[in-house]
Parts: C-alpha cells; sequence; structure tokens
C-alpha cells in the first residue's frame, strides 16, 4: 500500500462532519449491500460494502448513481387526488392529506372487503417485498395479486421448480470458483447484477471457457470466449440437440440420473388411458405413495425408495397385471435420440451450424467428465451412502429473460436443466449450485388459494404451486377465479400471475369487474405494458354508465412515473434511502449458494417531502381494515409500526421476515423468538444476516442428508426426504391428460384449453415456435425483434437519472449491418418498425454483434413528455422509443383456422409467462426527406402536466456533498520546473 | 476541431499586426522605400499595436476563467502558449520605447529597439505558430508549416495593410502573397496525405477492422463538441477555394492591375481570405480523440 | 513512485460504474463540483472523468464487442502539462499523478488539445479544466480503511478488470499484470508514455472434445436408430448387473 499521506497533501475530506451508515441499494434488483458516507444531510459517497455477500464491496452504475436518484425532480412531494370532474389521464391532480388520503382509501376498500375482496386487484412492480404484499393481500382476502415475475421471468422460475428443484439467479448460481466451462444463454443483464460479474472474472482469470449464447453480442457477451448468435426463441431447440449428441455418444451421467432423478422410475406406457403417461405407484389411487422402478437385482418392480434394489435405468418392462411399463429414461432417450434434434437436422433452424453445436456439446461433456472436480469432504446422501467425496462436474450454466420471454420458454427452461442433469451437473462442484432455501422438494408445497369469502383473510397466499387441474383456481364451469386467469386453463402453472394481463380483463369485464386496482412501483401505463398506447386508452375506458371500466385506480410510487397521471390517489413512497426495509429469506431470497442470507436497509436520510413508506402505509391501512394479523381482539394495532410488525410477527413459531438475530438476545439464527432488538443487530452488523453452511452440506444438497435434515429444522422444507429431480413431469402429464379428456378429474371445456393442455404440456421438455410467431408469417416479417436493458439501467427506474441518461438517453433499432447493407439501410437513417399490432418509426443503427435475423433495442429509455422530471423535447421522449407499441397482449388471428379468440393471451401456454420476446417485424425506408422535423420518433404523446408542487428541474446541475479542498501547486514549482 | 471565432480573430489580428509591426521595423533598419513620414511611421505603429492588442484581447475571450489569465506567463519554460503571452507582453514596452524614439526623428528610431521589436514580433508569430505545431494530437498542426505559415500570413496581411494604408510596397505585398499562397498550398498538399494513428492503434487492435458501436455519452460532452466538429467534405472544398481567391489570388490581381490603388479592397480580401483560412485551420483539424469517437482515421 | 491504472480488457463488460463511481465520489472531491448541463434537458451533459466506450473489432459473425473506460493515463511525458501556460496542470514528482490546480487554471482548453486520450473536459460552470485525480484524495487518506484508499474505479469495478498500483514497484499488482498479460498503452505513437496499461483479451482456452463414441461394426448397422442405442443401454446394465 501507499505511504502515509504526504505531510504536504491537505486534509481533503471533513471526517469529522461525516458518518458513515450500511444499507442495502435497490436501484435495481440486486440487492447489494451499500455503505452510505454522509456529510451533514448530504450523501458524500455511497460505495459497495465489501463484507456483504452479494456484493462483496462492488458496484454498479446504478448503484453509484444513487445520489442522483435522491436528487431526482420527479419525486413525488405529497398525496395527489385526481382533481374532481377531471377525465383520469388529463394530469389535473391537487393535494390530499394523508389522513384524508388514507380515510378515502381504507372505506373504498372496507366496502370492497365486506362485499367481494376478489374486487380490489392489487399488483406490484419492482416490488422487493412480496412477503409483505403477498401477506397484505391475503389478508385482505383477495387472490388478486402478483408481482411482475409473469413478465419477468416466471418460466425461469417455474421451470426449475418444477424439474430440479431450484433455478436461476435467486433460485441458484453458477459454481464461479469451481466452474470450468461455463454457458450463459439469454442474458443481457439479467439477474443479478453484480454477482455474475463478480463471478464471470473469476471463471475467466482461471481460464475456464465462456461460451454465450445469445442473439446480441453486448454486455457480458462481449467477454465470452465463444458467441452463438442464436436466432431468438430457438434455444430450446439447440438444448435439446445438446441432450441428442450426449446421448448418441454416451456422455451422460447414469449414475447421477439413477440416484437423483426420477429417470429410472416407470411410467405406465398405456395410450388412450386415464393412467397413460403417469408413474407406476405403489397403490394407483394414491399419488403419494411410492414410485416404482425395475429392480435388476430382483428382475421385478420395486419401490424407487429401496436404494438397493439396483434400478434399470432404461427398459420396457410389464407389471403383474400386464400394463406396459418404461423408465422414464427410456421415454426421454426416445425422444431425444431422434434425428430430429440431431445438430444437422436443427442447424438452419437456429442459425448455428451442425459442427458448432456438436462441439459444444462434446466440450462441456469432456470438462464434466474428464476434468472432474473433487472437494475432500465425506457427506451422506438421504439413503444412508456414504460418499468420501463431492465430485464435480464442472459446467455450469446461467438463463434468463432471452430463455423466459418466449411463449416456449417454460419447455426450453426444462430443455437446459435437461443438459445440467444429463451432465450430472447439478448442485456439485463446479456445477449449478442452489441457494437456499433451494432446493425444494418439488414443487414447493403451496397452493394458490382459490376461496375468498367477505371479510376472511385468505387461506394461503394468492400465489403456489399446482400439481395437478385438481389446484386450479376456476370456478365449478372451469372458467377463472383471478382477474389475470392465472391457474386458470389458460395459464395452469401461473406461478407468479399474469400482471399484463390485469388491465385488459379488468376493462373486459373478462372474467369479471373490478372496484380497485392498486398498483406499487408498477409503470403498467407505459414501459411495463405490452401494448402501452392501447393500454393508456384501456385505462381511461368508460362504460355505458359513463364511469371508468376500472373504477379506482391507486398508485404508490416514489416517482413522477407514467403511471401516477393516470391514477386516481397517488400515495407518494419515500426513496430506498429514507426507510427501513427487509429483504427476506420468506421473499426474493439472497442467498448465496453456502450461505443463507437476509438483509435490511435503514433510512440514511428524513425525507425532507409529505412521503410515507408504502411497508406504513400497507400496515396501517390493513389494521384500520381489521386484518386479523395486524389486530388484537379489542381492534387495536397489535403493531406499532412496520419494524415493530418485522420482529413480532411470525409465519410459523420462531420463523419471521427476518431470519438472523431471533431469540430473546439475538443468540439463534434462522428459527427463534423475536427479538426486540433484532433492528439493531442487524444494522451493527452491517443491515445483512449471513448464515454459512458447513461444508458437508455444501454439495448434492438435492440428497445430502445432514443438509436436508437441517434445511426441515429451520423450516426450508416441509420434510428431509431426497429432492428428485423430474426429468419426466408427471405433473404436466396429468394437465395433458386433462386436455386429451382422459384425465380422472377437472377437464377443460374450450376446445382451445383442451388443445392447449394436449399440445404444450408435455411432460418432456421439448422445443415449439413461438405462439405468436406460428400466427405471423415469417416472409412478410422477416425479422426477429426483442429488447434488453443496458447494464447501466437494468431493472431500475433509473432511465432519468441524471447521470446515467448522460451515457444513453436515446435507443436506435440495432440491425446486423450486412443484412442491412443488403436491404439498402444506412446507419443511423430513420425506418418504420411494423408488426402484427403496430407501426413506430425509430432510428436505426447497424451493428456486426446481431443475429442477422434479429432487431433489436434498448428497452424502457423511452419516457413520454413530462413524465420523470424531464423536459418536453428530452431525447426519450423525442427520439426514443418503445418496442412496447408494437406488442399485443393477446395473440393474433390464426390464419389457419381463424380464430381470433380475443382472450388467448400472449402469453406461455404453461406458466402465463408474457411472451415479449416472440415478436416479429418488417422494416421498411422512412422519410427520404433530412428534415429535421422528420427526425423523430413515432409515436409521440402529449406531454403531462406538472404535478401540484412539483419543482422545475435545473438546467445546470453542480452536486457536491460538501467543500473542496484544492490541490495546490507551489508557486516555486510552478515557476522552476523544467519538462520533467 | 472547433473554430473558435475568439481564436480566429486573435491569430488574424494580432497575426496582421505583427506582420504590419516586423515591416516597419524592418523600413526603419533597411529602409524598404516605404517612404513613411515620422508621424506616419508613428501612426503605422499604433495601428499595428492596436492590431495586436484586438487579437490578444479577443483570445482572452476563449478563457473560461479570465481572472486566471494572468497567470499565463509562469510556464514560459514549456509553454508554447506562455511563451506567445510573454513575448507579445515584451513587445509592448520595446515596441512603445521605439515609437517614442521614432518621434519627430526623421532618420527613424533607435535601430536597437527596431531591431528588438522586429525579433519579438517573429518569436511571438513564430510562438503562436507553435501553440498548435507542437500538438500531436492533431496532424494536422504538428508541422513546420504551421508556424511558417502563421508567420507568412501575418507578414502577407501586414504587407497588404501597409499598401492599403498608401505606404508600403506593391512588390513587397506581391512578394509576401506570394509566398503565402506556396506555403499554405504546400500545406493543403501536406494533410491531404495519410498518416498519423488510426482507431486501430488508438485501441490497439491492428488485425481487423474496428467500428464504434455506441460511444457512452450519447447525447455529447466537451470532447465531442470541442473535438467532434466536421464538415461535409464538399463544403470544405469550396471554402477552401474561396479561401485561397480571398486570400491571394484576388489581392494579388487587383495589385498587380491596379497597383497601390486597389490597396484597401486588397486588404480586405487578405483579411477575409484568411478569415476562412483560420476556420479552415480548424474546421480541418483532426484530434486523435475523434479515433475513440468512431473516426477511422485522422 | 508512478501511480497508475492498469485495465482488463478481458473482463471489462462496459457497465460504467467505474464511470458513474467516478462521477460520484469526484463531485464531492477535490476539483468538484462536477457540472452538470441540462441534467433533465434535451442534451444532457456534463463533466466526467471517465468514460466507457465501446467496440467491434471485425466482421459478423467472427465480431468481438470491446469495451473500453479510458480516463487520464497519468503519461510520463505528459503533452497536457508541457503546454499549460499557467503552471495549473502538473505532475506530482511524488507519485507520477497529473493534476490540476484548480486555482490556477485559466481555461484556455489547451491541455486538452494536448491529450490524445480525451482525459480533460472543462467544466463551464467554474471555468477550469477537470480531469482524473487518480483519487489523490483517497489513496492517501489514513482514515479510511487500508483496503479502501484506492481509485474508486477500482474500488467499484464489479469484474475487477482495473488494478491501481506502483508501476515503479516490480511487484506490485500492477507491474505483475502487465508483465503476464503483455499490457499494452493505447496510441503508443504518440509518444506520451502514458502510465496507465491495457491488458488485452485473452486467448480462447482450448476445450477438448470428447471424440465421438466409434461405432462398431456390427453395431454400425443401427446406428441412428434410437432404439438400438436403448437396447444397448439395457443390454450394458444387463452385463454389469452379471
Amino acid at each position: 500500500m501507499l505511504e502515509p499521506m504526504s505531510p504536504q497533501l491537505p486534509k481533503f475530506e471533513d471526517h469529522a462532519a461525516q458518518t458513515v451508515k450500511t444499507t442495502t441499494c435497490y436501484m435495481c434488483a440486486c440487492r447489494c449491500g451499500i455503505k452510505v458516507t454522509l456529510e451533514g444531510e448530504k450523501i458524500r459517497f455511497i460505495q459497495g460494502n465489501p463484507d456483504h455477500p452479494i456484493n462483496k464491496g462492488v458496484l454498479c452504475a446504478k448503484g453509484n448513481a444513487g445520489i442522483m436518484k435522491q436528487m431526482s425532480p420527479a419525486k413525488l412531494t405529497q398525496p395527489l387526488i385526481r382533481k374532481k370532474g377531471s377525465e383520469r389521464g388529463s394530469g389535473e391532480f391537487e393535494p390530499i392529506s394523508w389522513d384524508d388520503a388514507l380515510d378515502l382509501l381504507t372505506e373504498r376498500l372496507r366496502h370492497i372487503r365486506a362485499t367481494d375482496p376478489r374486487k380490489l386487484a392489487y399488483f406490484t412492480g419492482r416490488d422487493q417485498m412480496q412477503a409483505l404484499t403477498g401477506f397484505w393481500a391475503s389478508q385482505f382476502g383477495t387472490i388478486n395479486w402478483s408481482a411482475h415475475g409473469g413478465f419477468c421471468s416466471v418460466n425461469m422460475a417455474a421451470g426449475g421448480l418444477y424439474m430440479i428443484g431450484q433455478s436461476f439467479w435467486e433460485f441458484g448460481d453458477p459454481d464461479w470458483e469451481h466452474a470450468k466451462y461455463f454457458m450463459m444463454w439469454g442474458v443481457a443483464e439479467d439477474h443479478a447484477s453484480n454477482p455474475i460479474k463478480i463471478g464471470i472474472e473469476k471463471l475467466k482469470r482461471r481460464g475456464s471457457k465462456f461460451v454465450s449464447i445469445n442473439p446480441v453480442r453486448t454486455g457480458y457477451q462481449a467477454v465470452a470466449d465463444e458467441w452463438i448468435g442464436i436466432k431468438p426463441g430457438t434455444d430450446g431447440l439447440l438444448a435439446l440437440s445438446f441432450a441428442h449428441v450426449l446421448l448418441k455418444n454416451d456422455l451422460f451421467d447414469k449414475d447421477f440420473l439413477l440416484r437423483y432423478t426420477n429417470g429410472p422410475q416407470l411410467v405406465i406406457c398405456a395410450p388412450g388411458q386415464a393412467n397413460d403417461g403417469l408413474l407406476l405407484r405403489a397403490d394407483a389411487t394414491d399419488d403419494k405413495s411410492d414410485t416404482q422402478v425395475w429392480s435388476l437385482k430382483s428382475q421385478s418392480i420395486q419401490p424407487w425408495s429401496d436404494v438397493h434394489c439396483e434400478p434399470a435405468l432404461f427398459g420396457e418392462y410389464q407389471t403383474a397385471d400386464g400394463v406396459t411399463v418404461k423408465t422414464a429414461m427410456t421415454l426421454l432417450a426416445e425422444r431425444y435420440l431422434s434425428e430430429e434434434y440431431a445438430p444437422q437436422n436443427i442447424a438452419d433452424k437456429i442459425g448455428v451450424d451442425a459442427d458448432t453445436i456438436e462441439r459444444l456439446a462434446l466440450e462441456m461433456a469432456h470438462v464434466a467428465f474428464r476434468e472432474t472436480v473433487e472437494i475432500d469432504t465425506p457427506w451422506t446422501d438421504w439413503a444412508g451412502r456414504e460418499h468420501k467425496s463431492f465430485i464435480g462436474r464442472p459446467v455450469a450454466m446461467h438463463a434468463m429473460r432471452g430463455v423466459s420471454a418466449h411463449s416456449n420458454g417454460f419447455q426450453t427452461c426444462r430443455a437446459i436443466h435437461l443438459v445440467q442433469v444429463l451432465l450430472g451437473a447439478i448442485d456439485c462442484p463446479g456445477g449449478h449450485l442452489a441457494k437456499p432455501p433451494f432446493p425444494r422438494h418439488l414443487p414447493p408445497p403451496i397452493k394458490p388459494a382459490t376461496e375468498m369469502a367477505p371479510n376472511t383473510p385468505l387461506s394461503g397466499p394468492p400465489l403456489g404451486f399446482p400439481t395437478a387441474p385438481e389446484d386450479l383456481a376456476i370456478d365449478a364451469n372451469g372458467d377463472p377465479l383471478r382477474i389475470d386467469k392465472a391457474y386458470s386453463w389458460e395459464a395452469p402453472i401461473a406461478n407468479h400471475g399474469l400482471m399484463h394481463m390485469v388491465i385488459k380483463n379488468a376493462v373486459n369485464e373478462d372474467p369479471y369487474a373490478i372496484d380497485t386496482l392498486m398498483l406499487f412501483m408498477a409503470n403498467m401505463a407505459w414501459n411495463s405494458s405490452m401494448n402501452t398506447a392501447q393500454t393508456q386508452d384501456m385505462l381511461r375506458q368508460k362504460g355505458e354508465d359513463g364511469e371508468y371500466k376500472i373504477p379506482f385506480i391507486v398508485t404508490c410510487d416514489a416517482f413522477n412515473s407514467e403511471m401516477v397521471q393516470y391514477s386516481d390517489l397517488v400515495l407518494p413512497d419515500t426513496t430506498y434511502l429514507e426507510r427501513f426495509d427487509t429483504i427476506s429469506l420468506l421473499d426474493r431470497p439472497i442467498s448465496e449458494p453456502h450461505s443463507a442470507c437476509d438483509s435490511i436497509r435503514q433510512p440514511i436520510l428524513t425525507p425532507d417531502r409529505d412521503v410515507r413508506p408504502w411497508q406504513e402505509v400497507m400496515l396501517e391501512v390493513g389494521a384500520r381494515l381489521g386484518f386479523p394479523a395486524l389486530v388484537k381482539d379489542d381492534g387495536q394495532p397489535k403493531y406499532q409500526g412496520y419494524q415493530d410488525f418485522i420482529v413480532n410477527w411470525e409465519k410459523s413459531p420462531g420463523i419471521g421476515f427476518l431470519s438472523g438475530y431471533r431469540g430473546e438476545h439475538g443468540e439463534k439464527s434462522l428459527v427463534g423468538e423475536p427479538n426486540q432488538n433484532q433492528w439493531q443487530d442487524y444494522i451493527d452488523n452491517g443491515c445483512f444476516f449471513e448464515y454459512e453452511i458447513p461444508p458437508h452440506q455444501r454439495y448434492y444438497r438435492f440428497a445430502n442428508k445432514d443438509y436436508l435434515q437441517w434445511a426441515k429444522s429451520v423450516g426450508f422444507n416441509g420434510h428431509d426426504g431426497p429432492i428428485v429431480m423430474e426429468l419426466y413431469s408427471e405433473t404436466l402429464q396429468k394437465f395433458k391428460l386433462a386436455g386429451q379428456g382422459l384425465y380422472d378429474g377437472p377437464q377443460p371445456v374450450k376446445a382451445v384449453d383442451k388443445q392447449r393442455m394436449a399440445e404444450y404440456f408435455d411432460p418432456m421438455p421439448f422445443w415449439y415456435l413461438p405462439l405468436e410467431q406460428q400466427r405471423i408469417s415469417s416472409e412478410e416479417y422477416p425479422f426477429f425483434a426483442v429488447n434488453q436493458r443496458p447494464m447501466f439501467m437494468y431493472h431500475s427506474w433509473d432511465s432519468q437519472n441524471a447521470w446515467l441518461r448522460q451515457i444513453m438517453a436515446q435507443n436506435y433499432l440495432y440491425m446486423n449491418r450486412k443484412r442491412a447493407e443488403s436491404l439498402g439501410f444506412t446507419d443511423l437513417q430513420w425506418v418504420w418498425v411494423e408488426s402484427h399490432n403496430g407501426k413506430i418509426k425509430v432510428q436505426l443503427k447497424l451493428m456486426e454483434g446481431v443475429n442477422s435475423d434479429t432487431v433489436w433495442t434498448w428497452n424502457a429509455i423511452a419516457k413520454q413528455r413530462g413524465a420523470w422530471g424531464l423536459s418536453d423535447n428530452a431525447p426519450e421522449s423525442t427520439l426514443g422509443f418503445l418496442m412496447n407499441h408494437l406488442i399485443s397482449e393477446t395473440l393474433p388471428t390464426d390464419p389457419a383456422t381463424g380464430d381470433h379468440s380475443e382472450n388467448k393471451s400472449n402469453s406461455d401456454p404453461i406458466t402465463g409467462q408474457a411472451a415479449w420476446y416472440d415478436l416479429r417485424v418488417k422494416i421498411s425506408h422512412a422519410v427520404a426527406s433530412d428534415a429535421k422535423t422528420d427526425e423523430q420518433s413515432l409515436p409521440q404523446f402529449e406531454p403531462l402536466k406538472p404535478l401540484p408542487g412539483q419543482a422545475p428541474s435545473p438546467e445546470v446541475m453542480r452536486y457536491s456533498a460538501g467543500r473542496q479542498v484544492n490541490l495546490k501547486r507551489s508557486f516555486k514549482d510552478t515557476i522552476l520546473r523544467g519538462f520533467k | 476541431m472547433h473554430p473558435a471565432i475568439s481564436v480566429i480573430c486573435f491569430t488574424l489580428f494580432s497575426g496582421a499586426g505583427y506582420g504590419l509591426l516586423s515591416f516597419l521595423c524592418l523600413d526603419d533598419l533597411f529602409d524598404l522605400n516605404f517612404n513613411l513620414s515620422s508621424a506616419r511611421h508613428m501612426g503605422l505603429v499604433v495601428v499595428a499595436l492596436v492590431l495586436i492588442t484586438v487579437g490578444l484581447l479577443a483570445s482572452t475571450l476563449h478563457l473560461a476563467n479570465p481572472r486566471n489569465a494572468w497567470r499565463a506567463f509562469f510556464r514560459f519554460r514549456t509553454s508554447w502558449l506562455s511563451r506567445e503571452g510573454v513575448f507579445a507582453v515584451l513587445l509592448y514596452p520595446v515596441a512603445l520605447f521605439w515609437l517614442f524614439t521614432l518621434w519627430g526623428s526623421d532618420a527613424g528610431g533607435s535601430k536597437v529597439l527596431a531591431a528588438l521589436t522586429f525579433l519579438l514580433c517573429i518569436a511571438t508569430l513564430f510562438s503562436t505558430g507553435m501553440i498548435y505545431a507542437c500538438l500531436k494530437t492533431i496532424r494536422q498542426w504538428n508541422t513546420a508549416l504551421t508556424p511558417t505559415n502563421y508567420i507568412l500570413l501575418g507578414f502577407m496581411l501586414g504587407s497588404l495593410v501597409l499598401v492599403a494604408s498608401g505606404a508600403g510596397n506593391v512588390t513587397i505585398a506581391l512578394i509576401m502573397v506570394g509566398a503565402a499562397a506556396l506555403g499554405k498550398l504546400i500545406y493543403y498538399y501536406w494533410i491531404g496525405q495519410p498518416a498519423g494513428p488510426t482507431i486501430n492503434s488508438a485501441l490497439g487492435f491492428t488485425r481487423a477492422t474496428v467500428r464504434l458501436l455506441d460511444v457512452g455519452h450519447g447525447e455529447g460532452n466537451f470532447l465531442t463538441e470541442e473535438f467532434g466538429y466536421e464538415v461535409a467534405k464538399a463544403k470544405l472544398i469550396w471554402l477552401r477555394l474561396i479561401s485561397i481567391a480571398l486570400a491571394f489570388l484576388l489581392p494579388a490581381l487587383l495589385l498587380l492591375a491596379f497597383g497601390a490603388t486597389a490597396g484597401i479592397p486588397a486588404m480586405l480580401c487578405g483579411f477575409a481570405g484568411v478569415f476562412v483560412e483560420r476556420w479552415l485551420f480548424f474546421a480541418e483539424a483532426r484530434h486523435v480523440v475523434n479515433l475513440y469517437h468512431g473516426a477511422q482515421a485522422t | 513512485m508512478k501511480l497508475g491504472l492498469v485495465i482488463d480488457l478481458d473482463t471489462c463488460v462496459g457497465c460504467h460504474a467505474c464511470a458513474v463511481a467516478c462521477k460520484q465520489w469526484n463531485t464531492s472531491g477535490t476539483s468538484g463540483p462536477l457540472s452538470d448541463y441540462e441534467p433533465y434537458g434535451a442534451e444532457p451533459s456534463g463533466v466526467w472523468f471517465n468514460r466507457i466506450r465501446h467496440y467491434e473489432v471485425d466482421d459478423y459473425p467472427n465480431n468481438k464487442t470491446i469495451n473500453a473506460p479510458m480516463s487520464c493515463m497519468h503519461c510520463e511525458d505528459a503533452a497536457c502539462v508541457t503546454v499549460c501556460p499557467t503552471g495549473a496542470s502538473y505532475k506530482r514528482p511524488e507519485d507520477g499523478i497529473v493534476l490540476i490546480d484548480q486555482d490556477k487554471c485559466m481555461g484556455c482548453n489547451y491541455c486538452s488539445w494536448a491529450c490524445p486520450y480525451g482525459a480533460r473536459e472543462l467544466d463551464r460552470e467554474s471555468g477550469t479544466m477537470k480531469k482524473c485525480t487518480l483519487c489523490v484524495d483517497r489513496i492517501y487518506d489514513e482514515n479510511l480503511p487500508e483496503a479502501e484508499r484506492q481509485p474508486v474505479c477500482v474500488l467499484t469495478c464489479p469484474s475487477h478488470a482495473r488494478f491501481f498500483g506502483d508501476f515503479d514497484d516490480p511487484d506490485s499488482e500492477v507491474s505483475k499484470q502487465v508483465r503476464q498479460r503483455s499490457g499494452y498503452s493505447m496510441m503508443p505513437e504518440q509518444g506520451y508514455q502514458p502510465t496507465n496499461k491495457y491488458l488485452p483479451p485473452r486467448q480462447q482456452p482450448a476445450v477438448e472434445t470428447h471424440k465421438p463414441r466409434q461405432v462398431s461394426r456390427e453395431e454400425h448397422s443401427a446406428e441412428d436408430k434410437p432404439m438400438a442405442q436403448i437396447q444397448r443401454w439395457i443390454a450394458q446394465q444387463l452385463k454389469r448387473q452379471a
């Protein structure tokens, strides 16, 4: 390190005037630990907390721009109500006091809760407290709640949780420490921001190979050793071709499959019968009873749990009753060995040559099986078998939005997991590691709530994991119970809801009309909706009675987003630096593979506006409404605000929002009585808690006896039995049988639902053309169109951030240079981009690193004029554009069948994930003239009016936390120095 | 480079002033047959000093923080800008002393002071040229042709002012116009030759084409404003022709055709032409930082 | 001492964290505030010390994206210092940091003309030139934890693509990185001997491939038929059993 400060250096920092506090960042969903240095009441510096398990001291561009979020002129300053007599969306607001605002809201909600609780739809966007908002909704008694996962990454969550008991991002991470081969599928900055960057550097430093599969070579793909510029939406085919090559060359981990997956389990082959494709069980009438395998030792059918029976991985057998059964692995092999998946037969479809596909598969096999890593730690598996070490197949993967935002994303995610499982690279050294509380049993044993009654909390959370048609949220007629139609035949495994359908369904009163739409941090009037302009129209659509179709819209946000303008009541939130928060294990965990973690936020600054943390508001409204969990028997509030609630509320005995410093004196971890000093204990520890898992429990946790017992003891899992990976999904098969009319239980009635179940609920991963593309002529619309956010804005509100927007305030449509030149397009020209749903005018930019059949843009750069404190002539409004205008939340008419069933949402047919990457477009030259007036993106929108109390945005900004100490050069030196 | 009017005016007027003053010194030293009366001589020296002063004052408009302009003399040891300032300032007392010795003397002023003034004029003009010529970052400037041109064009304007004032020597003016034109033509030929760093060497990737993808400061910044100035090729050619015509062809033709009687229009043409020339001097200069902003070569 | 940075182009993902961290620290730092113009207007811009540009090398599909962060290179032969008429720009003899004394600068822009790397930006509000200070107001500050006495760009870089240290010390991390990874200077032909060095992208690691399985003659006829392959596996598992 450097010598101590040389005496001639002045004292730059006034440390005496500074204080340092820790908290948790909220500039995106990564939730890094930060250290904030304050000088007086001003922020001197926000930096990564070096002790924090997530970011280990580093911080991204967004986190570093936190000061500008705090300085934003778009901060809401007071509660607002739409002026009486003014039209919704006209931006006419007047201030209202908090007391009046909450009285108004409470009365409205009280009536809904007492009559028909489902008439409240409560949806949240970039919410980091879903456990709390979900708790609130379930106490209210409405099942119409979800967060933004339905248009984010539910395909990944569901794909993993129904197959391997974990998934990517919050569920699992590549083993950055040991992986020797890393394959990244469809990841922009997606999930998570800093940990992936930290990890990639570790990999590269060790000389591991990094292959990126992505139509666009930006961001992480820049540093990939090999870039596979695949066509969007075809990743599943590539993964299954990898599976083909591995199987064909006998390069897969048979022992892994035998021990840890349902590969050896016997599947009933009885086409046309109600039990076709179901697992053979000890008791056919009890789907909890033991699954069966073929014992090679006894040459008979034996329960899978009999670990000594030496099950067959392959084969077709007969039961005593003469039923034909095959091992699941046999069915899988039959499918993927088919020439349909041979590299040469898929190469053209995916835009990758056959040799490359085969080579990549063989490279992975080589690394997995010939460059095995071993960690010499003895461990015991669930069946008591002792292992002297952890064997690692050091091939790791990460996949995200590029896989999930397609309507084939669920099955594609499964296809990727299939490759990982064939390589034996799940939760082993160098492979894909789960992060506590994952892995969980398949799927987690929570069912979506379906029953509602006035003034009654739900019996469980609104969201859950259906395993059979019986679990759907449908009424006696088979119609959806939820406003977003999640868990209906339209999206049976919609684990995160379908937020993108809420407004349309509510306006169409399909399945029913609602009264109040409450949105938290969700910009549904702009970039969070497909079909933005029509969504704005829907928000102000009135019925014949002159009333709004959605009678009352409440928005809670800290900033003047486009959504604020379409609200009737605006409740201003605090910024992330002004409140207490919990980032809970009950929610979206921030754990690391080898430690269970959670964290808090503490206020760094005192709000200078009439704003309140949404947490406090929710709890207050909940208490006013008499939520049983929030009031005492006498009707008085049980908790004195948010902090008190977090400390003392328990989900089950000993388990609350925060897992650290439990027990009377904070001596217990994960489970323990409430600790009244818990917040301070967190603050003293840097605002996070980390529980390290001992070395012998760190791998193979799906089968690791000690881990499984511990996970049960701390409430992660309901039992300590093994977590068996389901390459073959019986759950999906049950839905398929329902679609085929064979299922012994609820069945869909509508043809479209039957077809969806029968076709897409395949128990084994498969690839199909994304739904929208099935109905769109690829000749008429020759380009795939996708979008991503730049690293410095990923998953953040901050397109308006004064520092970040200097990096980019206009987005372009990027096209492959050679392709563009062949079509006569030039760099920076204006073009029309047209989809089946709309037409936009945008500026083109040519680049090398994009698949030649694909165009793409940075999303959410564009803003409506006047929103976010930006001037009316900001490039975000005049030049930038949203691709959203081109995307419809419903599918186009099917040219083959003429099917224009309005209700068929543009979503994954299994999970309801919004399919905003399925878009196809055509591109044509826009104006020929150079006139400046033509240089404007289209459509343009009316400027929003300034809100009452909104200060004008500054022309020049000179932010500084304190005085500046100049480092002076001496006069002598100035005069006397020569060239050196 | 962004052509700053203040800097253009500075080099234009002070250049002409130094040129004029130089000729006046030379006349005093060697009698160039300008046939100047003492009063006229002194008057013209004052004119030269006014031109110089106007130029120097214009140059301070270029400063974002002129309060510190007085510090500009301190780095004489390394900075051509500082040297120019020092020479320019030194010139005043010397020239004023010389002016004083010219007072009422038909035999001219102090020869020593005239010589000193002349040397300071040359030194200042040379320093002005070297301000630009020393910059390796701008290959269009980084040449001995730059100070040569500054000196020649200053002398040319000085000689044209002299002719316009009714004094001076048409032949000398014609020679100066010719010399300056030759210098400038050589310069244009020279900057037309491809040379210097490329986007490849700028980034260190020399085995393949390098293209800018995104500049990372979408709406521009100081660097793009200061260095990103670009004029259409066709416009540049037109401006070059205009500048050559105004600065050299027209004054030469006017003087050849009408002699000293066309002195004023010849001078005005000269100033206009050099103004365009100076504008082009900046507009055609390609700073290497542009390579980082996507230019393939300088 | 010869302090400077090493930037690893092999791991820089172009996230702009270093640039924003720099802006954040330095706007309240020794040469702050760093003005922002039209922060919410039509042409947002401002004074930054560190900028990241994105390039593509070679043609599709062989293209490689390169993210290049650039700030002051603290050149050994710093022309910006040579040309400065006021002496505001200077190179510290102790550690080689090139600085601008904000009290002396007259805002003539000349130093920025001399810099090939675009490292100097004029602050129109203060009328002075500003540039990377190598966080001179951090690196010697004993009140900071020792590990944090580094330029903030280095501290914050999520992909650890930045190293700070003394190039005069052959055992320093920066010297080692440059030796081991063939660190190079940008635009060396300008002759300014930049202290900061860049590490080129690593060679793509060679991964062997498992040779596709040799198919024996008797198997050959059945090759490519899924059932035949599965039959072989069934046979194998029986054999293993036996």
